[in-house]
């Protein structure tokens, strides 16, 4: 038996060594979840048919562990030819390092022409290079449950003032107004993202982020401490669901979608799932959160993000690699990436009525309304300053810390980081 | 916890400080022909461990002098400077404490309440298959992967689906229902109650084989003076079961040093830290923010606090 | 029973202690009685909602289900829990037996052979106990990455097969030791080699140190974490511990099929130890003690 096994696993090792004259092309990206890996393994299918000598090795990890995976492969040089990033400093950390191929003139091509918005594009160029191809464009919206907005006589708020009234009438009503699962905390940088958004004017919002600002004025801005306090309002006036720091975000939104809270802030890309839920049935709709009066920041700037993949800078197969984003990237492929995930693919003309639901149309509607986005917070400012707002995400809401000390952190972080930049 | 079932083994009669080992024993130089022969015979376990286990903590010692990024190629030589930040950092010194907190309170359960436990399953109080059955059922939740056992748990007491909450509301104390998980003042708690959960039953298993190894007649002889069941825990059994108990203590201190699986599924160090130790911190340091010096620092702290106690066990069976 | 006897003989014994001795021993039975519950039913909680749908979950979770969902099962298992599971097979039966022969050659030199250095070497081996694992993530790590061994299947076998050696010799030699050395001897005067003798007499006779010595390997490198957090990849070889956690992340909408997916990682070392735990536990306890 053993002596079987120890046959079986050596000839498994061996079998992976076998490449036969084919060019492999690895592709890893997140989209683990079993609609998106229909598609793309759909794709990848069709693709190969087309291209019998392609041979394409695709790998999907979930979200959150992806931030640490794709790391750990640029550190022992296992970088995937085509891989999956974040827009912002996310993907521009890899650009700075030199791990990007340089698709600016790939991208000009006649055939590549006109795919994407330039406000899908330019989140993944770096200093004026293309590095990534943008397959998503994804922002963040307040979707609530009409039946429950109906019963006690809300609309939809126009100012933030407004939608704080609406949040404390429904708390009065014993209803629960927003579910919320901050688990891995990843779902408070999207509010406070939002809010920092709000609070800080744009530039030196983002001065301060690309770590570009005077070190003197790092971070210093008081809109920053004013963002995270209206957020540990919202959590002290109990205005989210009992133990958030405890729950998933998807636990939340199955608590959601099951009807048990009147909102929660879902990306574009999560409205496929409402379809056949509970909160289909009760009618639902969504809104941005709402400006703030007499905040410096930008009111109207959406939270949200393109997304992309790349190619490594070390690929040697780069011209196999672009033809297969073109392919999957083309028209006919996006619209079909549409019609099965419920995705909101970068693709001009993809989303349509056809192909996607009419909430789907109205928030990318929306979103090329916007002023343009503020990008994921996590993914937009440099890790390890980042990761101080992540547990403060957490430690605001238990009541564990203040605005002022995280601010402060977040300021010798950075300070740090740019020191050793 | 974050060790292989072969760490809380780690052992006891290692021959530099055992009686009768064979490492003089005339026979064993009746063979002179096979001098050299014996290094062939004992290389390969050597390598593997100059390759995988001593090469690479020593050159985590260097690393933790420079300070780089796993991406980029070039290293800065900064010295003690990430020592410095590690005592300036109030998030490390979280994780000390929660790593002896974890500790502390592993010792209690799996030492204190184990012994307890298997002393009473061995005084033949029950009828045997009721024994053999307590055992196997405690003894269940050691034979899980650490992974799942926290994913399970994570479930169970989550908020409003977790068997834990819906229970409380239903005998009606919803009043100590929390987001165990979720509060920082009960995160690390509940995660080191978990881990006793895991592996009390285990080491409760093993007294049982120390108790066992005690003379039956010792017993017999107590029980006819009428000595209580307590009297006879504390004045045979403990004596009797020294260096079991000694060894446990160590694996459990151990353990709860290397401790980082069980913490990393169910709370990832959070929230807020709360529930950070040094294993978490120092893969998050490498893996995450890629500060792989500091990272090395931590790493080298977790290896010579492990020494220290490594010494000291060495110490405490050479004494008796 | 044997208890009952005694008391009855006991000259001592009087009708007082006898009522406090029922006390006690009804206290003990709620305690042992309880200790079994919650370590077991842990199991029966998630292997009943692993038949429900969540929102079932969300209502009563300690209910039978409504429906029992057998397609939760089939669905889980289509997400590659059996990779996962072949994969687990294979890093763990690579990795025991290369410890098993790795070890158990050096036990044997450790105690019949003399060599220059050999305590100092023992010590080595056995020093490799008080490492932690953590300790070398990085480097080795690294090692991994510039041999192209990282997200291999040996990246996993080596480390571990290095982490469980140090045990395993000193189980394994501790047993060697009680073997009459005079069986050598004779065999190598009769010109038989040191691994023919090591081969047909010590292998045989080391059989039930084996057997605990790779049970408790086998089931370290099971349950295995954070080299396989680390060091691999790829689903074709990421082992059930990981893969269960990819898996519970991917799937977090939908419980039932989660748990499901969790009850079936499990499954086969359950159903291992629930018919045989008397020799699992004695596998497993067995060298801890005398």
């Amino acid at each position: 038996m053993t002596r079987l096994l120890a046959a079986t696993a050596l000839g498994l090792i061996a079998s992976s060594a076998f490449a036969q004259d084919q060019t492999t092309i690895s592709f890893l990206h997140k989209y683990p979840e079993p609609e998106s890996m229909a598609f793309f393994e759909a794709a990848v299918e069709a693709y190969e048919e087309q291209n019998p000598d392609i041979d394409i090795v695709m790998e999907a990890v979930a979200d959150d562990p992806y931030k640490d995976k794709i790391r750990v492969l640029m550190a022992s040089d296992q970088v995937p030819d085509i891989y999956f990033s974040w827009s912002g400093e996310f993907g521009r950390k890899f650009a700075r390092e030199g791990r990007t191929y340089d698709l600016t003139d790939a991208l000009a091509g006649a055939e590549w022409e006109g795919r994407f918005s330039e406000a899908a594009l330019d989140p993944l160029s770096f200093e004026g290079r293309q590095f990534g191809v943008p397959t998503n464009v994804n922002a963040k919206y307040m979707v609530y449950s009409t039946e429950i907005f109906d019963e006690y006589g809300l609309e939809e708020p126009a100012t933030f003032a407004e939608f704080l009234t609406l949040l404390q009438t429904l708390a009065e009503e014993g209803v629960t107004p927003i579910a919320y699962g901050n688990q891995a905390p990843w779902a408070a940088t999207h509010y406070i993202g939002d809010l920092f958004a709000k609070y800080v004017p744009n530039d030196v919002r983002i001065a301060d982020y690309q770590l570009l600002a005077d070190p003197d004025d790092l971070y210093t801005h008081p809109g920053y401490v004013e963002a995270l306090q209206v957020y540990l309002d919202l959590g002290d006036a109990g205005f989210f669901n009992r133990g958030a720091n405890a729950l998933p975000h998807a636990a939340a939104r199955g608590s959601f979608l099951s009807g048990r809270a009147a909102m929660m802030y879902l990306e574009l890309v999560e409205f496929y799932m409402i379809p056949g839920s509970d909160l289909e049935e009760s009618g639902w709709g969504f809104f941005a959160i709402p400006p703030v009066d007499g905040a410096e920041g930008s009111q109207t700037l959406l939270t949200g993000a393109p997304e992309g993949f790349l190619l490594s800078a070390d690929t040697e197969v780069a011209e196999e690699a672009l033809d297969f984003l073109n392919f999957l990237t083309s028209p006919e492929m996006a619209a079909e990436y549409v019609r099965t995930t419920g995705m909101t693919s970068a693709v001009i003309g993809s989303v349509t009525s056809e192909t996607a639901s009419e909430e789907v149309i109205a928030g990318l509607q929306r979103l090329e309304e916007a002023d343009g986005m503020a990008l994921w917070l996590d993914t937009d400012m440099d890790t390890q300053s980042a990761n101080v707002i992540l547990a403060a995400g957490q430690g605001l809401l238990s009541g564990d810390d203040t605005p002022e000390a995280v601010m402060e952190r977040v300021r010798t972080t950075a300070l740090d980081v740019q020191g050793g930049r | 916890m974050a060790r292989a079932v072969a760490d809380l083994l780690v052992l006891a009669r290692v021959p530099f400080y055992t009686k009768g080992s064979t490492m003089t024993r005339p026979s064993a130089n009746r063979t002179h022909r096979a001098s050299l022969q014996g290094w062939l015979w004992v290389a390969p376990t050597l390598a593997f461990l100059v390759i995988f286990v001593y090469g690479p903590a020593l050159a985590n010692v260097r690393y933790s002098l420079f300070s780089f990024s796993a991406m980029s190629t070039s290293k800065t030589f900064v010295g003690l400077a990430n020592y410095a930040r590690l005592m300036a950092d109030p998030i490390f010194l979280q994780g000390l404490v929660n790593n002896a907190l974890y500790a502390l309170i592993s010792v209690f359960f799996q030492v204190g309440v184990a012994l307890t436990l298997a002393a009473v399953l061995e005084a033949r109080i029950f009828p045997r298959f009721a024994a053999n059955t307590f055992r196997s059922a405690l003894f269940l939740p050691s034979i899980l992967p650490v992974v799942v056992v926290g994913l399970i748990w994570q479930l169970l007491l989550a908020p409003a689906m977790g068997l834990v909450d819906q229970a409380l509301w239903e005998l009606g104390l919803g009043d100590w229902s929390r987001a165990w998980l979720g509060d920082p003042a009960t995160a690390l708690f509940t995660i080191i109650m978990v881990s006793q959960w895991q592996w009390t039953g285990y080491i409760m298993a093993l007294f049982m084989v120390a108790i066992r190894a005690i003379p039956r007649d010792l017993y017999e002889a107590m029980e006819l003076e009428g000595a209580s069941g307590p009297r006879i825990f504390w004045n045979l059994t403990v004596p009797g079961a020294r260096e079991t108990i000694l060894i446990v203590t160590i694996i459990t201190i151990l353990g709860s040093l290397k401790v980082f699986d069980i913490v990393w599924v169910m709370t990832a160090g959070g929230p807020n830290h709360s529930s950070e130790v040094l294993g978490t911190l120092m893969y998050r340091a490498a893996f995450r923010d890629d500060v792989i010096g500091y990272s090395s620092a931590i790493a080298t702290v977790i290896f010579f606090i492990a020494l220290t106690i490594g010494v000291v066990q060495i110490k405490l069976q050479k004494d008796r | 029973m044997a208890d009952s006897a005694l008391n009855a003989e006991r000259p001592i014994s009087t009708v007082h202690r006898q009522a406090g001795e029922v006390i006690n021993r009804v206290i003990l039975w709620a305690v042992f009685l309880t200790l079994s519950v919650i370590c077991v039913y842990p199991m029966i909680w998630l292997f009943l909602n692993a038949f429900k749908s969540t929102n079932e979950l969300f209502s009563a979770s300690w209910a039978l289900p409504e429906t029992w969902r057998w397609e939760n099962f089939t669905t889980a298992w289509g997400y590659g829990i059996s990779r996962y599971l072949l994969n687990s097979v294979i890093v763990t039966v690579a990795t025991v037996t290369t410890v098993l022969t790795l070890s158990s050659m050096a036990a044997y030199a450790l105690v019949v052979m003399s060599f220059p250095a050999k305590a100092a070497i023992y010590m080595s081996i056995l020093g490799g106990m008080i490492l932690p694992p953590e300790v070398s993530l990085f480097p080795l790590f690294k090692v991994l990455a510039a041999t192209d061994l990282y997200n291999t299947y040996f990246a996993l076998i080596l480390p571990n097969v290095a982490f469980h050696l140090p045990f395993t010799t000193f189980l394994i030699r501790s047993y060697m030791v009680g073997i009459p050395p005079d069986l050598r001897e004779a065999a190598l005067v009769e010109g038989a080699s040191e691994g023919l003798v090591w081969r047909d007499i010590y292998m045989p006779l080391c059989r039930p140190i084996l057997a605990s010595a790779g049970l408790i390997a086998a089931m370290g490198v099971w349950n295995e974490f954070i080299f396989a957090l680390t060091f691999v990849e790829s689903d074709s070889v990421k082992t059930v511990t990981i893969g269960v956690m990819s898996f519970a992340v991917a799937l977090r909408a939908d419980y039932g099929i989660m748990m499901a997916g969790l009850a079936l990682s499990i499954l086969p070392i359950l159903a291992t130890f629930l018919i045989l735990q008397r020799q699992f536990i004695g596998g497993l306890t067995q060298g801890a003690v005398k």
